[in-house]
Protein backbone atom coordinates (compact mmCIF):
# COMPACT_ATOMS: atom_id res chain seq x y z
CA UNK A 1 0.00 0.00 0.00
CA UNK A 2 1.23 3.02 -0.64
CA UNK A 3 1.54 5.58 1.98
CA UNK A 4 0.69 9.08 0.59
CA UNK A 5 0.92 11.00 3.72
CA UNK A 6 4.40 11.23 4.04
CA UNK A 7 5.08 14.35 2.22
CA UNK A 8 8.20 15.93 2.53
CA UNK A 9 11.40 16.79 3.92
CA UNK A 10 11.91 20.53 5.67
CA UNK A 11 14.41 22.42 6.90
CA UNK A 12 14.31 22.84 10.64
CA UNK A 13 15.63 26.78 10.94
CA UNK A 14 14.26 27.88 7.23
CA UNK A 15 10.72 25.76 6.75
CA UNK A 16 12.49 25.53 3.32
CA UNK A 17 10.46 21.89 1.78
CA UNK A 18 12.72 18.86 0.00
CA UNK A 19 11.85 15.89 -1.92
CA UNK A 20 11.87 13.08 0.06
CA UNK A 21 15.11 11.84 -1.29
CA UNK A 22 18.57 10.61 1.41
CA UNK A 23 19.67 14.32 1.72
CA UNK A 24 19.71 15.76 5.45
CA UNK A 25 20.87 19.35 5.84
CA UNK A 26 19.10 22.32 3.87
CA UNK A 27 21.24 24.03 1.05
CA UNK A 28 20.27 27.31 2.16
CA UNK A 29 21.54 27.38 5.94
CA UNK A 30 22.62 23.97 6.77
CA UNK A 31 19.79 23.52 9.27
CA UNK A 32 18.47 19.75 9.70
CA UNK A 33 15.71 18.23 7.39
CA UNK A 34 13.02 16.49 8.83
CA UNK A 35 9.72 14.49 7.88
CA UNK A 36 6.73 16.24 7.33
CA UNK A 37 3.56 14.54 6.83
CA UNK A 38 -0.58 15.68 5.64
CA UNK A 39 -1.79 15.97 8.63
CA UNK A 40 -5.03 16.94 7.22
CA UNK A 41 -5.67 13.65 4.68
CA UNK A 42 -3.93 11.57 8.47
CA UNK A 43 -7.01 13.27 10.67
CA UNK A 44 -10.01 11.21 11.07
CA UNK A 45 -8.22 8.19 9.33
CA UNK A 46 -5.86 7.04 11.82
CA UNK A 47 -8.28 6.16 14.93
CA UNK A 48 -7.75 4.22 18.16
CA UNK A 49 -9.54 1.08 16.70
CA UNK A 50 -7.69 0.94 13.86
CA UNK A 51 -4.62 1.17 15.55
CA UNK A 52 -5.46 -1.52 17.90
CA UNK A 53 -6.66 -3.64 15.18
CA UNK A 54 -2.86 -3.85 14.04
CA UNK A 55 0.03 -6.12 15.20
CA UNK A 56 2.22 -5.32 18.36
CA UNK A 57 4.73 -3.67 16.66
CA UNK A 58 5.86 0.22 16.45
CA UNK A 59 4.73 -0.18 12.59
CA UNK A 60 0.68 0.29 14.27
CA UNK A 61 1.45 4.41 13.84
CA UNK A 62 3.29 3.76 10.23
CA UNK A 63 0.81 6.64 8.73
CA UNK A 64 3.37 8.87 11.31
CA UNK A 65 6.67 6.88 9.77
CA UNK A 66 8.29 8.33 6.81
CA UNK A 67 8.07 5.64 4.67
CA UNK A 68 5.99 5.31 1.07
CA UNK A 69 5.52 1.75 1.12
CA UNK A 70 4.75 -1.23 3.74
CA UNK A 71 8.01 -1.52 5.95
CA UNK A 72 10.42 -4.29 4.97
CA UNK A 73 12.89 -3.97 7.71
CA UNK A 74 12.18 -4.76 11.23
CA UNK A 75 8.74 -5.49 11.32
CA UNK A 76 8.90 -6.90 14.76
CA UNK A 77 10.57 -3.96 16.66
CA UNK A 78 8.89 -1.96 19.45
CA UNK A 79 5.87 -2.38 21.51
CA UNK A 80 7.92 -2.83 24.60
CA UNK A 81 6.08 -2.92 27.77
CA UNK A 82 5.33 -0.15 29.91
CA UNK A 83 5.58 -1.54 33.26
CA UNK A 84 3.86 0.19 36.00
CA UNK A 85 6.27 0.67 38.65
CA UNK A 86 5.15 0.99 42.32
CA UNK A 87 7.92 -0.25 44.25
CA UNK A 88 10.40 2.44 42.70
CA UNK A 89 7.49 5.23 42.88
CA UNK A 90 7.78 4.27 46.74
CA UNK A 91 11.52 4.64 46.84
CA UNK A 92 11.66 7.63 44.57
CA UNK A 93 8.83 9.40 46.48
CA UNK A 94 5.81 9.82 43.78
CA UNK A 95 2.25 9.23 43.35
CA UNK A 96 2.70 7.12 40.01
CA UNK A 97 5.55 5.91 38.12
CA UNK A 98 5.92 3.75 34.79
CA UNK A 99 8.61 2.28 33.26
CA UNK A 100 8.74 2.64 29.29
CA UNK A 101 11.30 -0.79 29.05
CA UNK A 102 12.79 -0.83 25.71
CA UNK A 103 15.97 -3.21 27.59
CA UNK A 104 13.76 -5.78 25.72
CA UNK A 105 13.29 -4.29 22.09
CA UNK A 106 13.51 -6.35 19.61
CA UNK A 107 16.39 -8.21 18.34
CA UNK A 108 19.33 -6.07 19.62
CA UNK A 109 17.88 -5.13 22.99
CA UNK A 110 18.14 -1.16 22.92
CA UNK A 111 15.77 1.70 21.79
CA UNK A 112 17.89 2.57 18.47
CA UNK A 113 16.17 -0.46 16.87
CA UNK A 114 13.53 2.03 16.47
CA UNK A 115 15.20 4.01 14.25
CA UNK A 116 17.41 1.61 12.71
CA UNK A 117 14.26 -0.33 11.41
CA UNK A 118 12.89 3.45 10.01
CA UNK A 119 16.27 4.05 8.50
CA UNK A 120 16.68 0.32 7.01
CA UNK A 121 13.11 0.20 5.73
CA UNK A 122 13.94 3.38 3.81
CA UNK A 123 17.11 2.85 2.85
CA UNK A 124 15.62 0.08 0.29
CA UNK A 125 13.21 2.43 -0.43
CA UNK A 126 15.78 4.37 -2.35
CA UNK A 127 17.61 1.75 -3.68
CA UNK A 128 20.84 1.65 -1.10
CA UNK A 129 22.37 -1.56 -0.69
CA UNK A 130 25.20 -0.81 1.23
CA UNK A 131 24.18 0.49 4.44
CA UNK A 132 26.20 1.99 7.61
CA UNK A 133 26.81 3.92 10.95
CA UNK A 134 29.46 4.94 13.05
CA UNK A 135 29.22 4.00 16.61
CA UNK A 136 30.36 3.35 20.11
CA UNK A 137 27.49 0.50 21.07
CA UNK A 138 23.46 -0.30 20.75
CA UNK A 139 23.25 1.82 17.27
CA UNK A 140 25.99 -0.26 15.71
CA UNK A 141 24.49 -3.74 16.92
CA UNK A 142 21.21 -2.77 15.30
CA UNK A 143 22.46 -2.19 12.23
CA UNK A 144 24.40 -5.16 12.26
CA UNK A 145 21.46 -7.16 12.86
CA UNK A 146 18.81 -4.90 11.12
CA UNK A 147 21.05 -5.09 7.86
CA UNK A 148 21.64 -9.14 8.22
CA UNK A 149 18.41 -9.98 8.35
CA UNK A 150 17.05 -7.58 5.46
CA UNK A 151 20.28 -8.77 3.28
CA UNK A 152 21.63 -5.62 3.14
CA UNK A 153 25.66 -5.25 3.28
CA UNK A 154 26.50 -2.79 6.05
CA UNK A 155 29.89 -1.32 7.65
CA UNK A 156 30.20 -0.63 10.73
CA UNK A 157 32.63 2.16 12.11
CA UNK A 158 34.35 2.52 15.43
CA UNK A 159 36.84 4.26 17.27
CA UNK A 160 39.61 1.89 17.41
CA UNK A 161 39.92 2.08 21.15
CA UNK A 162 36.32 0.77 22.05
CA UNK A 163 36.04 -2.49 24.54
CA UNK A 164 36.50 -6.00 22.12
CA UNK A 165 32.62 -6.80 24.00
CA UNK A 166 31.44 -3.54 21.93
CA UNK A 167 33.06 -5.25 18.90
CA UNK A 168 31.42 -8.64 18.94
CA UNK A 169 27.88 -7.48 19.71
CA UNK A 170 28.33 -6.11 15.59
CA UNK A 171 31.04 -8.61 14.57
CA UNK A 172 28.50 -11.58 15.04
CA UNK A 173 26.26 -10.48 12.54
CA UNK A 174 28.94 -10.37 9.76
CA UNK A 175 28.68 -6.86 9.58
CA UNK A 176 32.15 -4.98 8.18
CA UNK A 177 33.50 -3.15 11.69
CA UNK A 178 35.95 -0.77 10.69
CA UNK A 179 38.00 0.44 13.64
CA UNK A 180 39.28 4.23 13.24
CA UNK A 181 42.35 5.25 15.08
CA UNK A 182 42.66 9.04 16.27
CA UNK A 183 41.23 11.57 18.34
CA UNK A 184 37.20 11.85 18.13
CA UNK A 185 36.72 15.02 16.38
CA UNK A 186 38.84 13.36 13.37
CA UNK A 187 37.41 10.14 13.53
CA UNK A 188 33.92 12.48 13.19
CA UNK A 189 34.76 14.26 10.45
CA UNK A 190 35.89 10.95 8.33
CA UNK A 191 32.75 9.66 9.01
CA UNK A 192 30.75 12.46 7.61
CA UNK A 193 33.30 12.12 4.44
CA UNK A 194 33.09 8.74 4.10
CA UNK A 195 29.17 8.98 4.28
CA UNK A 196 29.47 11.82 1.84
CA UNK A 197 31.73 9.85 -0.57
CA UNK A 198 30.47 6.52 -1.55
CA UNK A 199 26.50 6.23 -2.13
CA UNK A 200 26.18 4.29 1.23
CA UNK A 201 23.01 4.87 3.43
CA UNK A 202 24.42 5.93 6.61
CA UNK A 203 21.83 5.55 9.11
CA UNK A 204 22.64 8.65 11.12
CA UNK A 205 24.07 10.47 8.66
CA UNK A 206 22.21 11.20 4.85
CA UNK A 207 19.25 8.67 5.83
CA UNK A 208 18.71 10.81 9.66
CA UNK A 209 15.48 12.57 8.80
CA UNK A 210 13.91 8.85 8.73
CA UNK A 211 16.46 7.45 11.12
CA UNK A 212 15.17 10.13 13.47
CA UNK A 213 11.53 9.68 13.32
CA UNK A 214 11.68 6.46 14.62
CA UNK A 215 12.27 7.52 17.91
CA UNK A 216 8.62 8.70 17.63
CA UNK A 217 7.04 5.63 18.24
CA UNK A 218 8.46 5.48 22.02
CA UNK A 219 6.08 8.31 22.55
CA UNK A 220 2.97 6.97 20.64
CA UNK A 221 3.61 3.58 22.46
CA UNK A 222 3.44 5.16 25.81
CA UNK A 223 0.05 7.33 25.12
CA UNK A 224 -1.41 4.41 23.91
CA UNK A 225 -0.48 1.96 26.87
CA UNK A 226 -1.68 4.50 29.89
CA UNK A 227 -5.40 4.08 27.52
CA UNK A 228 -4.35 6.84 25.28
CA UNK A 229 -3.39 9.32 27.26
CA UNK A 230 -0.43 11.75 28.16
CA UNK A 231 1.69 11.43 31.30
CA UNK A 232 2.30 14.34 33.18
CA UNK A 233 6.22 13.92 32.86
CA UNK A 234 8.64 12.14 30.97
CA UNK A 235 12.07 11.84 31.95
CA UNK A 236 14.26 11.38 28.57
CA UNK A 237 18.04 10.52 28.26
CA UNK A 238 19.54 13.02 26.11
CA UNK A 239 22.90 12.01 24.14
CA UNK A 240 22.39 13.99 20.95
CA UNK A 241 19.02 15.31 22.17
CA UNK A 242 16.96 13.91 19.48
CA UNK A 243 15.14 11.03 21.63
CA UNK A 244 13.72 13.94 23.66
CA UNK A 245 12.62 15.93 20.71
CA UNK A 246 11.07 12.94 19.07
CA UNK A 247 8.91 11.89 22.09
CA UNK A 248 7.86 15.73 22.27
CA UNK A 249 6.67 15.88 19.04
CA UNK A 250 5.09 12.76 19.34
CA UNK A 251 2.98 14.11 21.94
CA UNK A 252 2.08 16.38 19.82
CA UNK A 253 0.92 14.31 17.04
CA UNK A 254 -1.54 12.35 18.77
CA UNK A 255 -2.63 15.97 20.49
CA UNK A 256 -3.02 17.27 16.63
CA UNK A 257 -4.52 14.38 15.33
CA UNK A 258 -7.19 13.57 18.34
CA UNK A 259 -6.21 10.57 19.46
CA UNK A 260 -5.62 11.85 23.03
CA UNK A 261 -6.88 14.76 25.09
CA UNK A 262 -4.80 17.80 25.31
CA UNK A 263 -3.34 17.23 28.80
CA UNK A 264 -0.34 19.11 30.29
CA UNK A 265 2.59 17.35 30.02
CA UNK A 266 6.38 18.15 30.23
CA UNK A 267 9.49 16.20 29.12
CA UNK A 268 12.64 16.31 30.99
CA UNK A 269 15.77 15.13 30.26
CA UNK A 270 18.35 13.62 31.35
CA UNK A 271 22.23 13.16 31.18
CA UNK A 272 25.70 12.25 33.05
CA UNK A 273 27.54 14.93 34.73
CA UNK A 274 31.07 13.90 32.84
CA UNK A 275 28.73 14.76 29.66
CA UNK A 276 25.72 17.05 30.74
CA UNK A 277 26.28 20.12 27.61
CA UNK A 278 22.13 20.17 27.38
CA UNK A 279 21.38 19.75 31.17
CA UNK A 280 24.22 22.62 31.72
CA UNK A 281 22.71 25.04 28.83
CA UNK A 282 19.15 24.38 29.73
CA UNK A 283 19.99 25.17 33.82
CA UNK A 284 21.67 28.40 32.93
CA UNK A 285 18.87 29.59 30.74
CA UNK A 286 20.38 29.41 27.61
CA UNK A 287 19.82 27.86 24.28
CA UNK A 288 23.57 27.82 23.07
CA UNK A 289 25.25 24.27 24.20
CA UNK A 290 28.83 24.41 24.97
CA UNK A 291 30.68 21.58 23.77
CA UNK A 292 31.82 19.21 25.68
CA UNK A 293 35.86 18.21 24.91
CA UNK A 294 36.14 15.53 27.00
CA UNK A 295 33.13 13.42 28.02
CA UNK A 296 33.88 11.58 30.94
CA UNK A 297 31.49 9.33 32.23
CA UNK A 298 30.45 5.31 32.52
CA UNK A 299 27.28 6.21 30.59
CA UNK A 300 29.06 5.62 27.30
CA UNK A 301 25.84 5.65 24.94
CA UNK A 302 25.53 9.17 26.71
CA UNK A 303 28.75 10.37 25.90
CA UNK A 304 28.30 13.07 22.61
CA UNK A 305 30.35 16.30 23.74
CA UNK A 306 28.37 18.04 21.08
CA UNK A 307 25.06 17.43 20.59
CA UNK A 308 23.37 17.98 17.63
CA UNK A 309 20.03 18.58 18.51
CA UNK A 310 21.04 20.24 22.00
CA UNK A 311 18.93 22.92 20.65
CA UNK A 312 15.67 21.94 20.31
CA UNK A 313 15.87 19.49 22.68
CA UNK A 314 16.55 22.75 25.19
CA UNK A 315 13.46 24.74 23.29
CA UNK A 316 11.26 21.22 23.76
CA UNK A 317 11.63 21.32 27.56
CA UNK A 318 11.04 25.00 27.73
CA UNK A 319 8.36 24.93 25.55
CA UNK A 320 6.28 22.14 27.76
CA UNK A 321 7.73 23.52 31.21
CA UNK A 322 10.35 20.99 31.50
CA UNK A 323 13.76 20.30 33.28
CA UNK A 324 16.94 18.99 33.03
CA UNK A 325 19.67 17.53 35.86
CA UNK A 326 22.72 15.46 35.43
CA UNK A 327 23.87 13.03 37.72
CA UNK A 328 27.78 11.14 38.45
CA UNK A 329 29.22 7.50 37.62
CA UNK A 330 28.39 6.91 41.06
CA UNK A 331 24.42 7.93 41.11
CA UNK A 332 24.39 6.03 37.79
CA UNK A 333 25.02 3.18 39.57
CA UNK A 334 22.66 3.88 42.50
CA UNK A 335 19.72 4.56 39.57
CA UNK A 336 20.44 1.23 37.76
CA UNK A 337 20.88 -0.74 41.35
CA UNK A 338 17.67 0.85 42.20
CA UNK A 339 16.07 -0.30 39.14
CA UNK A 340 17.00 -3.36 39.14
CA UNK A 341 15.96 -4.27 42.82
CA UNK A 342 12.16 -2.60 43.22
CA UNK A 343 11.38 -3.57 39.85
CA UNK A 344 13.43 -6.71 37.94
CA UNK A 345 14.41 -4.71 35.22
CA UNK A 346 18.34 -4.40 34.49
CA UNK A 347 19.12 -1.44 32.69
CA UNK A 348 22.42 0.21 31.24
CA UNK A 349 24.22 2.89 32.41
CA UNK A 350 21.96 5.33 30.33
CA UNK A 351 19.07 3.97 32.17
CA UNK A 352 20.99 4.42 35.36
CA UNK A 353 21.37 7.86 34.17
CA UNK A 354 17.74 8.01 34.08
CA UNK A 355 16.35 7.05 36.91
CA UNK A 356 19.31 8.97 38.82
CA UNK A 357 17.95 12.42 37.36
CA UNK A 358 14.11 11.12 38.30
CA UNK A 359 15.14 11.07 41.33
CA UNK A 360 16.56 14.36 41.68
CA UNK A 361 13.78 15.92 39.76
CA UNK A 362 11.17 14.38 42.06
CA UNK A 363 13.08 15.60 45.53
CA UNK A 364 13.71 18.92 44.26
CA UNK A 365 10.14 19.71 43.36
CA UNK A 366 10.42 19.71 39.90
CA UNK A 367 8.25 16.83 39.08
CA UNK A 368 5.77 17.12 42.06
CA UNK A 369 5.37 13.93 44.23
CA UNK A 370 1.67 13.97 43.42
CA UNK A 371 1.76 13.62 39.95
CA UNK A 372 2.49 11.00 37.71
CA UNK A 373 5.65 10.29 35.84
CA UNK A 374 6.95 7.39 32.56
CA UNK A 375 11.00 6.95 32.65
CA UNK A 376 12.01 5.87 29.32
CA UNK A 377 14.64 3.45 29.52
CA UNK A 378 16.51 2.59 26.70
CA UNK A 379 19.30 -0.23 26.66
CA UNK A 380 19.94 -3.79 28.59
CA UNK A 381 22.25 -4.09 31.25
CA UNK A 382 23.78 -6.98 30.12
CA UNK A 383 25.37 -4.58 27.35
CA UNK A 384 27.25 -2.66 29.87
CA UNK A 385 28.17 -5.02 32.96
CA UNK A 386 32.04 -4.16 33.35
CA UNK A 387 30.25 -0.79 34.70
CA UNK A 388 29.06 -2.38 37.82
CA UNK A 389 32.22 -4.71 38.07
CA UNK A 390 32.45 -4.94 42.28
CA UNK A 391 29.51 -2.84 42.69
CA UNK A 392 27.01 -5.23 43.54
CA UNK A 393 28.74 -7.79 45.99
CA UNK A 394 30.06 -11.25 45.12
CA UNK A 395 28.56 -14.82 45.97
CA UNK A 396 28.97 -16.39 49.71
CA UNK A 397 30.94 -19.75 48.26
CA UNK A 398 30.34 -22.50 51.07
CA UNK A 399 31.10 -25.81 50.57
CA UNK A 400 28.45 -28.63 49.47
CA UNK A 401 27.74 -29.33 53.28
CA UNK A 402 24.28 -28.31 54.96
CA UNK A 403 25.88 -27.69 58.01
CA UNK A 404 28.15 -24.76 56.99
CA UNK A 405 24.46 -23.43 54.79
CA UNK A 406 23.05 -23.28 58.06
CA UNK A 407 25.92 -22.09 59.98
CA UNK A 408 26.82 -19.14 56.94
CA UNK A 409 23.75 -18.45 55.10
CA UNK A 410 20.79 -19.60 56.20
CA UNK A 411 19.66 -19.84 59.95
CA UNK A 412 15.62 -21.77 60.13
CA UNK A 413 15.43 -20.87 63.81
CA UNK A 414 16.50 -17.36 63.53
CA UNK A 415 14.88 -16.42 60.14
CA UNK A 416 11.39 -18.19 61.85
CA UNK A 417 11.46 -16.16 64.84
CA UNK A 418 11.53 -12.85 62.77
CA UNK B 1 44.19 17.96 -7.90
CA UNK B 2 40.50 18.17 -7.97
CA UNK B 3 38.98 20.93 -5.54
CA UNK B 4 36.44 19.80 -2.42
CA UNK B 5 34.34 21.24 -0.84
CA UNK B 6 32.91 20.64 2.62
CA UNK B 7 30.09 21.83 5.14
CA UNK B 8 31.27 22.48 8.95
CA UNK B 9 30.22 23.79 11.95
CA UNK B 10 33.19 26.23 14.01
CA UNK B 11 32.56 26.67 17.76
CA UNK B 12 34.73 29.50 18.99
CA UNK B 13 35.55 30.25 22.46
CA UNK B 14 35.22 33.68 24.32
CA UNK B 15 38.63 34.28 24.02
CA UNK B 16 38.59 34.23 19.67
CA UNK B 17 34.85 35.76 19.93
CA UNK B 18 36.76 38.86 18.75
CA UNK B 19 39.52 37.68 16.65
CA UNK B 20 38.63 37.94 13.07
CA UNK B 21 39.68 34.67 12.48
CA UNK B 22 37.83 33.99 8.86
CA UNK B 23 39.40 36.86 7.22
CA UNK B 24 43.37 35.41 8.92
CA UNK B 25 41.89 31.81 7.43
CA UNK B 26 41.24 33.71 4.00
CA UNK B 27 44.82 35.04 4.16
CA UNK B 28 46.58 32.26 5.02
CA UNK B 29 44.64 29.29 2.86
CA UNK B 30 43.61 28.93 -0.93
CA UNK B 31 40.56 28.13 0.71
CA UNK B 32 36.89 29.69 -0.46
CA UNK B 33 34.84 30.55 2.38
CA UNK B 34 30.72 30.47 2.46
CA UNK B 35 29.00 31.73 6.07
CA UNK B 36 25.81 30.33 6.24
CA UNK B 37 24.42 31.05 9.85
CA UNK B 38 25.59 32.15 13.02
CA UNK B 39 25.39 32.66 16.49
CA UNK B 40 27.41 34.96 18.46
CA UNK B 41 27.14 35.43 22.80
CA UNK B 42 29.69 36.96 24.85
CA UNK B 43 30.69 32.77 26.01
CA UNK B 44 30.79 31.10 22.72
CA UNK B 45 30.25 32.21 18.95
CA UNK B 46 28.79 28.88 16.43
CA UNK B 47 29.49 29.51 12.37
CA UNK B 48 28.19 27.36 9.99
CA UNK B 49 30.09 26.96 6.51
CA UNK B 50 31.51 25.69 3.68
CA UNK B 51 34.82 25.39 2.43
CA UNK B 52 36.04 25.02 -0.65
CA UNK B 53 39.40 24.12 -2.20
CA UNK B 54 42.26 21.68 -3.03
CA UNK B 55 42.04 18.80 -0.30
CA UNK B 56 45.34 19.52 1.39
CA UNK B 57 44.16 23.09 1.50
CA UNK B 58 41.20 22.28 3.31
CA UNK B 59 43.05 19.64 5.87
CA UNK B 60 45.91 22.61 6.56
CA UNK B 61 42.88 25.28 7.48
CA UNK B 62 40.72 22.83 9.70
CA UNK B 63 44.50 21.86 11.53
CA UNK B 64 45.05 25.72 11.80
CA UNK B 65 41.55 27.00 13.55
CA UNK B 66 42.03 23.69 15.42
CA UNK B 67 45.41 24.21 16.79
CA UNK B 68 43.71 28.22 17.56
CA UNK B 69 41.32 26.34 19.91
CA UNK B 70 38.20 26.39 17.18
CA UNK B 71 36.37 23.15 17.68
CA UNK B 72 35.61 21.61 13.87
CA UNK B 73 32.65 20.05 13.35
CA UNK B 74 31.05 18.34 10.19
CA UNK B 75 27.54 19.62 9.10
CA UNK B 76 25.88 16.66 10.85
CA UNK B 77 27.79 18.01 14.18
CA UNK B 78 27.62 14.43 15.71
CA UNK B 79 28.49 11.05 13.70
CA UNK B 80 29.44 8.73 15.80
CA UNK B 81 26.82 7.84 17.89
CA UNK B 82 25.77 5.10 21.36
Amino acid sequence: MENSFFSNLKCRECGKLYPKQAIHVCDFDFGPLEAVYDYEAIRGKLTRQLIESRPQSMWRYRELLPIDGEPTVGRQVGFTPLVKADRLAKALGIRELYIKNDTVNYPTLSFKDRVVSVALSRARELGFEVVACASTGNLANSVAANAASAGLKSYVLIPADLEQGKVLGSLVYGTQVVAIHGAYDQVNRLCSEIAGKYGWGFVNVNLRPYYAEGSKTMGFEIAEQLGWRLPQHTVIPMASGSLLTKIHKAYKEFIDLGLVEKTPFSVHGAQATGCSPISTSLKRGSDLVKPVAKPQTIAKSLAIGTPADGYYAIHSMNQTGGSADDCSDEEIIEGIRLLAEHEGIFAETAGGVTVGCAKKLIASGKIPADSSAVLCITGNGLKTQEALLNQCGAPRVINPSLREFEDQIYQPDLAAAF
Amino acid sequence: MAEEKTRLWLMFPARLITRPIIWELAKKFEVVTNIRQASITDEVGLLSLSFQGERSEIKAAIAWLEEMGVKVEPVEINTIEG
